[in-house]
């Protein structure tokens, strides 16, 4: 079944994927060759300067500019400064100063305190041979009781 | 908090005043200083609770993370917009800019709030930029249909929620988040008490979305632009997550049993949204439905309301909303490329884009919650709580995980392994722009396994 389709995708493909690429591909066959008699393309003939609908030329525009860093097509001066800008303000920024700022702030909840504070006393318990923890939280001489039976 | 607010207002003059060649670089330099400026929230400066400066906008530990989830999105979406949005007229770029920048003002108005009446407020104010984004700037016909899916869908939930808050202004006196957690606890013991705990929740359920109403979902995803797409599964799903985490605090003690049905829908819909997930042709709508069955796992957190549920869902929210965005905006790439969404027609990908599919493994990876990604460690914080609730949602819960991480490995190899089929090769190079993108959404997912305490909330 996949050897089937495997077979048949490459021309459907190209029927198909040409009719919406159309005027992007780079390289282009000539549009009289057999294959391309049945794709829609042919029915609006392609010049190199037509456009699809996102106003892409069927050129790449790494063409024009080969150092087009995608954020802006016609102005490569812009282009470059916007690149420099988000990085900038993306990276250094946002995540390394505010990396820091993050890493440096105070023990909220003095939760690593705790740990700490908890890893030192078992240390110092061990070594005194204490238990870890008394099983009553209150001194138990302490705590009166009703007497039962009465009331 | 007026320090982020008001640079975000001020993004509006930014917009319309630049001249349209720098536009874009100033509306991204903008939004990144706000953003970064937005990590001066984690510096929370009570132990317990609130953070504020006045009553009416305030900061505590379950909506710093969210906040500064929001900010950070503003200008990948920026970043993501930039080329499909290049080519129109330059008014209507100035509008859609504004558009997600008042998406940003509604968005840290509704978790900065006190008031849950506020809170509700833009709750509902956020629908209104994100319809247009939709409805507008979609691609295809059916933007019409998911616009009024996701229109209605939420109007419908949230309509019994005024009702409910005022019903709730009535017999407390107050809405304000600070007073509230410090009430008595309400009598609720009658019918209809319970149609009001149900009215509270419903529309945060559909907005999370909750399995048996999350129609609107794939629709609204699928349609929008990549911007709407990435701020719908980033930050409006988790709009949810949050405001049933506010509304739990008084609705007990009717939920320990009303919560039951939720519970198990939320639980059910991981299995069978997961299983769509295996069936999709449509990349954009595999990644929607996991976003459905993720949420449906943080559901199942919240409505547990232990303290290990509600850290595991804040944890998986602001995990999944990195991630789900990073993976709408790799979709987004395919997309430009190729014009379809198909998943057959852009694959094998790798040989021709090495680094990209370094991104989406990376990406595929954390969706299916690899350790030690913050992924993981929120689903596994769900799970456990789930399984001390009753043991028979291992069943469920760990089903969903295999299946996740199914789905997610059929992503990768679909678009990434295999053969590389000949019109591929024509295909415009990967942009700096775009690589940026992606290492602005992945390194913080990296950077918060090193310090999950950020997101632990304030259960903990």
């Amino acid at each position: 079944m996949a050897s089937r389709l495997s077979r048949v995708w490459p021309t459907l493909s190209r029927v198909r994927v040409s009719a919406a690429l159309g005027s992007r591909c780079v390289s282009q066959t000539p549009k009289s060759s057999a294959s391309s008699a049945a794709v829609a393309s042919d029915l609006q003939p392609v010049s190199p300067a037509a456009q699809d609908s996102h106003g892409h030329a069927e050129v790449s525009p790494f063409e024009k500019n080969p150092d087009f860093h995608g954020f802006h097509h016609h102005d490569s001066f812009v282009d470059e400064w916007n690149m420099r800008l988000a990085f900038f303000f993306g990276i250094s920024v946002a995540i390394v100063i505010g990396g820091t700022f993050i890493h440096y702030l105070p023990d909220h909840g003095m939760r690593q305190w705790a740990r700490r504070e908890a890893e030192r006393l078992i240390k110092q318990r061990e070594s005194e041979g204490l238990p870890l923890m008394t099983e009553n939280y209150y001194d138990p001489s302490t705590i009166v009781l009703p007497s039962s039976g009465e009331e | 908090m007026l320090k982020v607010l008001i640079p975000t207002i001020m993004l509006f003059p930014t917009i319309w005043l630049t001249s349209p060649k720098w536009l874009w670089t100033t509306t991204t330099a903008h939004s990144l200083l706000i953003a970064s400026i937005s990590l001066m929230w984690f510096k929370w400066t009570s132990e317990t609770g609130w953070t504020s400066s006045n009553t009416y906008l305030a900061t505590d530990p379950l909506s710093t993370p969210l906040l500064v989830l929001t900010c950070w999105l503003l200008p990948l979406m920026i970043l993501a917009s930039q080329n499909h949005i290049n080519p129109e007229p330059i008014s209507r770029q100035r509008l859609y800019i504004t558009l997600l920048a008042s998406l940003q003002t509604f968005l840290i108005m509704a978790f900065g709030a006190t008031e849950i009446i506020m809170f509700y407020i833009m709750f509902e104010a956020t629908l209104i930029p994100t319809l247009i984004i939709i409805t507008r700037w979609g691609n295809q016909t059916e933007r019409l249909n998911a616009g009024t899916y996701f229109l209605f869908y939420t109007l419908a939930g949230s309509l019994p929620l005024l009702v409910a808050l005022l019903l709730l202004q009535q017999s407390t006196g107050t809405l304000s988040m600070l007073v509230l957690q410090y009430s008595q606890p309400l009598q609720l013991n009658s019918w209809g008490h319970m149609i009001w705990w149900a009215a509270c929740l419903i529309a945060f359920l559909v907005k999370m979305p909750l399995y048996g109403v999350h129609l609107w979902l794939p629709k609204a995803h699928v349609e929008a632009p990549v911007a709407g797409s990435m701020v719908l599964a980033a930050v409006l799903l988790k709009l949810g997550g949050y405001g049933m985490m506010r509304m739990m605090v008084m609705l007990d003690p009717l939920s320990k049993e009303l919560a039951y049905p939720f519970i198990i829908l939320a639980l059910w819909g991981i299995i069978m949204t997961g299983s769509i997930c295996l069936r999709q042709t449509d990349l954009k709508s595999l990644i929607a439905y996991s976003s459905v069955s993720h949420m449906g796992l943080v559901a199942g957190g919240i409505l547990i309301q232990t303290p290990w549920g509600f850290s595991g869902a804040i944890i998986l929210m602001i995990a999944h909303g990195l991630v789900s965005s990073a993976l709408f905006c790799l979709a987004n790439t395919a997309y430009e490329r190729t014009h379809s969404r198909t998943m057959i027609l852009a694959r094998g990908l790798q040989i021709i884009f090495p680094l990209t599919a370094v991104w989406w493994f990376i990406a595929n990876l954390a969706n299916l919650a690899l350790p030690p990604l913050p992924n993981l460690m929120g689903e596994l914080m769900i799970i456990t709580t789930l399984f001390n609730w009753s043991p028979w949602t291992i069943l469920l819960t760990g089903l969903g995980t295999l299946i996740t991480a199914g789905y997610s490995l059929y992503m990768f190899l679909m678009s990434q392994r295999g053969p590389t089929p000949n019109h591929i090769t024509g295909l415009q190079p990967f942009h700096t722009r775009e690589h940026l993108l992606m290492t602005l959404h992945l390194i913080p997912v990296i950077l918060l396994v090193t310090k999950p305490e950020l997101m632990w909330g304030w259960c903990y």
